[in-house]
C-alpha cells in the first residue's frame, strides 16, 4: 500500500508543477495531517496524507478549501493599534512589530505592577501554539489565568471524562463496536475526526447498531438505525433509566463494577431512591418508557458497545451530570476502553518547547480565576462569568485579556455584555487572521500567520499517541507572525528573551521532540509519529481519586453537588409568551466563526437559517424558505427558516448560529446569514461553569 | 472502456470534500459547481429518513447533452466515455443544460460557457485512468469510487464479501453475548 500511497502522491505532484509538502490542516481542532502540494510559493492542492491512520488520504470541506486563507486578500497584514475610545467599533492604525511590542510590554508592567499578574487572563482555541504565549504570560508573568474555549465548547464532557475516568478527552474506537448510542453527538454531521467518521460507517457496514438521541434529526441520525427524538436537555434522565433497568435487571458486569468502579453499590441505591425508572424518564424526555428499557437491554447485552456525547447535552444547566450518567453506562456495562468502547487515548511523550525555570516563574497574588469564582470542577474557565471580573472586580479584578485564534464576541452568549467587558480592560490583544469582530473590540491587534505559513508540533487526535507536524509550506500574508516569533519579540522587551532563545523553528521543535522516537528531520518528511494504540487502561489504574472509575464522586461531593448524577431540570421552560426551546447544531463544511470568508465554502453554504418541525411551523405561519423573526426575552434575528420533520415539535434549532451574520472578518462573510447568540442571556453551568447555549425560549413569526 | 462513478450513499455524509476537491483539482471558478451534494429527506416526524447523493455528470452512454448541441462541442471519448465539451465550439447556447436530466452542465458567469465534471480530464491537469478522480481521492468515507464501469460495480460486490469474511472481523473480542446477534445485528 505505502509504495502506492507515495506513487500517487508524486504523480499528482508532477501533474501540477508542485512540490508536496507533509503537514496539517488546522481548520478545526481534529487537526488532520495533510500532504499540501505548492506550486511558485501558492498552494494549487490538498489531500490527507495517505499514511497517517486519522484520515487516511482523505479530507473534509473545510481542510480541501483551506487553501483560500493562505490568498485571502481580507488577511490582516500589519499589526494595528486602536486610534479611537473603546465601546466603540474599533479605528486602527498600522504600527510595526517594534512599537506593537512596546506597547504591550508597558501595558503589561503597568498592569502587574498595579494589580498583579492574575489581572491577565488568556483565552484560546486549542491551537498549540497558544502554548508559547503561554510560557510568557503564565510562566514568566505569573497569571494563573492561562485558560482556553473550553466552556463554549465540550466543558461538560470534558468535566464527565476527568470524573468518572481522569481523562480530558477520550476517543471513539467505533471500528470496533456492536453497538452505538450517542447522546446529542452529530459527529457525522460536523465531520470532526474523519477516522471517526468513517470507522463508524464502516461499522454500521459491518452489522454495529447506532442509536442517535438527539431533539434533531441530525447527520448522524439520518445513518442510525434509531433516532430517538427527545425533548431538549433530558439527556441525563433517559440515561439514568436506562442505568436502573440495567442494575435491576441484573445485566451489569458485575466482575467489573466491583474491581473498576467506585461506589457501584451505592448508585445502585440512588437510583433506586431517587425514582429512576422508565416511567419516570418517559414523563420527562416524551420518550415511551418501553423504548428507554428495550434499548438498555440492548446496549448491555451487545458488546462491545459504547455511549458517548459531545457537545448537545452539555449546553444546558443540567449537562455535568447528563454527561456523567451517559458515560456511567458504559461503565455498568465494563464498556471502557477496550476495543469498540471509548478510548482512554494515551498521549504521545511531547515536551513544552520553552523552558522556564522556577526561580524565574512570576508569582500571583491569588487563585486561578475558576477557583476563586467557586467553580473547584471547571476543567476551564467559566468565560461567561470573566464580565464579571472585568466589569464588577469580582472574585478579583481582571484587566488584560489576551485572546489567541478565537472570538469571544461572536461565540459567547449574550453578544453585549461581552462587548462591554472589552470596552472596561486596560489592555485587550487579539492575534489574529483577520480583523474579526473579537478584534475590533480590542486595543491592539496583532496578525498572526495561518497554519499554512507556519511550524507547529502538537498531539493528533487520533486513538494512539500521536505527533503530527505542521510547517510552512508558503511565504508569510504581509508582516504576520507566528505565535512563537511574537512571544519571543514581547519576551525580549521584558527581559525574559533568554527563555525564547529559537533561532528557527526547529530549534523549539527538538526539545519538544526529545522523548519521541523520530527526529525533526524525519518528521517532516513523514508528517506525523503514531504510537500503538493501548487498550484496557482502566486495569492498570486511572488517575481519578480512587484509581478506579468514580459513579461515586467525592470531588462532586466536596464542592457541595451530589456524589452521584442527578436529574436537575433544565433552567429555562419555555411558556406561552416564548413557547419554543431554542437549540443549535453545527454545519459540515464550516467550521465555527472561521471559515465564513472562503468564498468556496459559502459557495456550498453561504448562510445559516432555523429549523422548525412542519406542526409548529403551521402553527406559526412559517413558510418553507421565507424569513423569519426569532425573538426571546432579550433580542430578536432575522433569519430563514426551513421547515422540517426532522425536529422535536416544540423547539427550533439555529444551525451554525455563531458562525454567521459576521459585521467584520472580511468582505466575504460579512452580512450573510444570521448571528444568533445575543438572543442568550447568560447561563452559566453550576457545576462546570459551560455556557449554556441552549438555555433559551423563542417565539417565532413570519418577517414583514 | 466506459468509465464512470460508483456511488454508496450509505457512507456519504453529505460533508461536500467532494465538491470542495473537484473545485480545487480542475481549478473551477466560484459559481459552476461540477459536483454537488443534494440530500433527499422523506417521511412524517418521527419517522423521517434522508439520503444523500454526490452528483455530477454521469458520463452517460447514450449522451443526451451531446445530441442537444447545436455546434458539436461536446463529445464522447470513444476510448473511455468520457464526456467533454470543448470551451473553443461551445456558443453558451444552453441546450444541453436543457437536455441533461441530471442538471450535470453549468453555464459560468464569466464566459458564459459550459462547464461540467470532465472525469478530471481538465487540459493540463488530466489524471490518468488508473488514478482516483479528486472527488474520489478525497472523500472522507470512501463514498466515491471510479473507473470502468464494469469493475467499479464488481468492487462493490468484493467489498460486501470483505465484510463477511473473518478477516474483516479482527479486533472483536473473541467472546460476543448472545444477544448480539439478536441485537446488534
Amino acid at each position: 500500500m505505502s509504495a502506492t500511497h507515495q506513487d500517487l502522491g508524486t504523480r499528482l505532484a508532477e501533474i501540477k508543477g508542485a512540490q508536496r509538502i507533509k503537514s496539517f490542516c488546522y481548520t478545526c481542532p481534529w487537526q488532520c495531517p495533510t500532504e499540501v502540494f505548492v506550486r511558485e510559493g501558492q498552494i494549487v492542492y490538498q489531500k490527507g496524507n495517505p499514511e497517517a491512520p486519522n484520515n487516511i488520504g482523505s479530507r473534509c470541506a473545510k481542510g480541501m478549501a483551506s487553501w483560500w486563507v493562505s490568498r485571502d486578500p481580507d488577511r490582516l497584514k500589519y499589526p494595528m493599534l486602536r486610534t479611537n475610545p473603546k465601546g466603540q467599533p474599533g479605528q486602527f492604525k498600522r504600527i510595526s512589530w517594534d512599537e506593537a511590542f512596546e506597547f504591550i510590554a508597558g501595558k503589561l508592567k503597568s498592569i502587574r505592577d498595579k494589580w498583579g499578574p492574575e489581572a491577565l487572563a488568556l483565552t484560546c482555541h486549542h491551537d498549540p501554539n497558544t502554548q508559547f504565549y503561554r510560557h510568557l504570560l503564565g510562566d514568566c508573568y505569573g497569571s494563573p489565568n492561562m485558560y482556553s474555549h473550553t466552556s463554549g465548547c465540550e466543558q461538560d464532557r470534558r468535566s464527565a471524562c476527568l470524573t468518572l475516568f481522569g481523562h480530558v478527552f477520550p476517543m471513539h474506537d467505533f471500528a470496533n463496536s456492536r453497538f452505538v448510542i450517542l447522546w446529542g453527538m452529530n459527529m457525522l454531521g460536523a465531520n470532526q475526526g474523519l477516522w471517526e467518521s468513517r470507522a463508524l460507517i464502516e461499522a454500521k457496514k459491518r452489522g454495529c447498531k447506532l442509536v442517535v438521541v438527539d431533539p434533531s434529526f441530525t447527520e448522524t441520525a439520518q445513518k442510525a438505525d434509531e433516532w430517538i427524538p427527545i425533548k431538549p436537555g433530558t439527556d441525563g434522565a433517559m440515561a439514568l433509566a436506562m442505568c436502573r433497568v440495567i442494575v435491576d435487571e441484573n445485566l451489569h458486569d458485575k466482575a467489573f463494577v466491583t474491581r473498576y468502579c467506585n461506589g457501584f453499590e451505592g448508585f445502585v441505591q440512588h437510583l433506586r431512591t431517587q425514582g429512576y425508572t422508565p416511567e419516570w424518564a418517559e414523563q420527562i424526555c416524551g420518550v415511551p418508557a418501553a423504548t428507554i428499557a428495550r434499548l438498555a437491554r440492548e446496549f448491555a447485552m451487545t458488546r462491545p458497545s459504547m455511549s458517548a456525547i459531545f457537545k448537545g447535552s452539555g449546553y444546558y444547566t443540567n449537562g455535568a451530570d447528563a454527561g456523567r450518567a451517559c458515560y456511567i453506562l458504559d461503565a455498568l456495562c465494563g464498556q471502557v476502553d477496550q476495543p469498540g468502547n471509548i478510548n482512554l487515548k494515551e498521549w504521545a511523550p511531547l515536551h513544552s518547547p520553552v523552558d522556564v525555570p522556577d526561580h524565574a516563574k512570576g508569582k500571583a497574588g491569588q487563585p486561578p480565576l475558576h477557583l476563586a469564582m467557586g467553580y473547584p470542577l471547571a476543567p476551564d474557565l467559566p468565560n461567561s462569568r470573566l464580565p464579571e471580573a472585568v466589569l464588577e472586580g469580582k472574585p478579583y479584578p481582571v484587566k488584560a485579556l489576551w485572546v489567541h485564534a478565537t472570538n469571544p464576541v461572536m461565540s459567547d452568549p449574550n453578544r453585549e455584555r461581552v462587548q462591554k467587558m472589552f470596552a472596561a480592560l486596560e489592555l485587550a490583544v487579539a492575534c489574529e487572521l483577520y480583523m474579526s469582530e473579537t478584534a475590533l473590540e480590542c486595543d491592539i491587534v496583532l496578525p498572526e500567520t495561518s497554519f499554512h505559513e507556519q511550524a507547529e508540533v502538537r498531539h493528533g487526535m487520533w486513538l494512539g499517541p500521536q505527533v503530527i507536524l505542521c510547517q510552512p509550506v508558503v511565504p508569510p500574508v504581509g508582516e504576520s507572525k507566528p505565535a512563537y516569533e511574537i512571544a519571543q519579540g514581547i519576551a525580549r522587551k521584558m527581559g525574559w528573551g533568554e527563555y525564547f532563545a529559537y533561532e528557527r523553528w526547529e530549534d523549539w521543535a527538538e526539545p519538544m521532540m526529545k522523548d519521541i522516537p523520530m527526529s525533526v528531520e524525519e518528521l517532516k518528511e513523514k508528517g506525523f509519529w503514531a504510537g500503538p494504540v493501548r487498550y484496557d487502561s482502566v486495569k492498570g489504574g486511572l488517575p481519578t481519586p480512587s484509581g478506579k472509575i468514580e459513579l461515586h464522586s467525592q470531588s462532586y461531593a466536596d464542592a457541595g453537588f451530589s456524589a452521584y448524577p442527578v436529574y436537575t431540570p433544565r433552567s429555562v421552560m419555555p411558556d406561552e409568551q416564548y413557547p419554543l426551546q431554542l437549540t443549535h447544531s453545527k454545519l459540515s463544511m464550516h467550521c465555527n466563526i472561521v471559515t465564513q470568508n472562503n468564498p468556496l465554502l459559502m459557495e456550498v453554504c453561504g448562510e445559516n437559517w432555523v429549523e422548525i418541525n412542519a406542526v409548529d411551523a403551521g402553527r406559526y405561519g412559517v413558510i418553507d424558505g421565507s424569513d423569519v423573526i426569532l425573538e426571546s426575552p432579550k433580542d430578536k434575528i432575522r433569519i430563514k427558516a426551513k421547515v422540517v420533520q426532522g425536529l422535536v415539535p416544540g423547539a427550533v434549532s439555529v444551525r451554525h448560529g455563531h458562525g454567521f451574520g459576521h459585521w467584520a472578518m472580511g468582505s466575504v462573510a460579512k452580512g450573510r446569514g444570521a448571528h444568533s447568540n445575543n438572543l442568550m442571556d447568560t447561563h452559566t453551568s453550576p457545576i462546570t461553569g459551560a455556557n449554556c447555549y441552549n438555555e433559551c425560549k423563542v417565539r417565532i413569526r413570519p418577517a414583514a | 472502456m466506459q468509465h464512470g462513478f460508483y456511488f454508496d450513499h450509505q457512507r456519504c455524509v453529505k460533508c461536500h470534500a467532494c465538491e470542495i476537491a473537484c473545485k480545487t483539482w480542475n481549478e473551477v471558478e466560484i459559481g459552476p459547481r461540477w459536483r454537488e451534494v443534494v440530500k433527499l429527506e422523506s417521511g412524517i416526524f418521527p419517522d423521517v429518513q434522508a439520503m444523500n447523493v454526490s452528483m455530477a455528470c454521469m458520463h452517460c452512454g447514450d449522451a443526451p447533452c451531446q445530441k442537444a448541441c447545436p455546434v458539436s462541442a461536446i463529445s464522447k471519448s470513444p476510448v473511455d466515455g468520457v464526456v467533454t465539451v470543448d470551451p473553443n465550439k461551445c456558443i453558451g447556447c444552453g441546450f444541453c443544460t436543457w437536455a441533461c436530466p441530471f442538471n450535470a452542465p453549468q453555464l459560468t458567469a464569466t464566459t458564459g460557457k459550459m462547464e461540467k465534471c470532465n472525469f478530471c480530464q481538465t487540459p493540463g491537469m488530466e489524471r490518468p485512468m488508473d488514478m482516483p478522480r479528486a472527488c474520489e481521492e478525497i472523500c472522507p468515507t470512501g463514498a466515491i469510487r471510479s473507473g470502468p464501469l464494469t469493475m467499479v460495480t464488481s468492487q462493490g460486490r468484493e467489498r460486501a464479501a470483505a465484510r463477511l469474511a473473518p478477516s474483516a472481523m479482527q479486533g472483536f473480542p473473541s467472546v460476543v453475548v448472545d444477544g448480539a446477534r439478536k441485537f446488534g445485528g
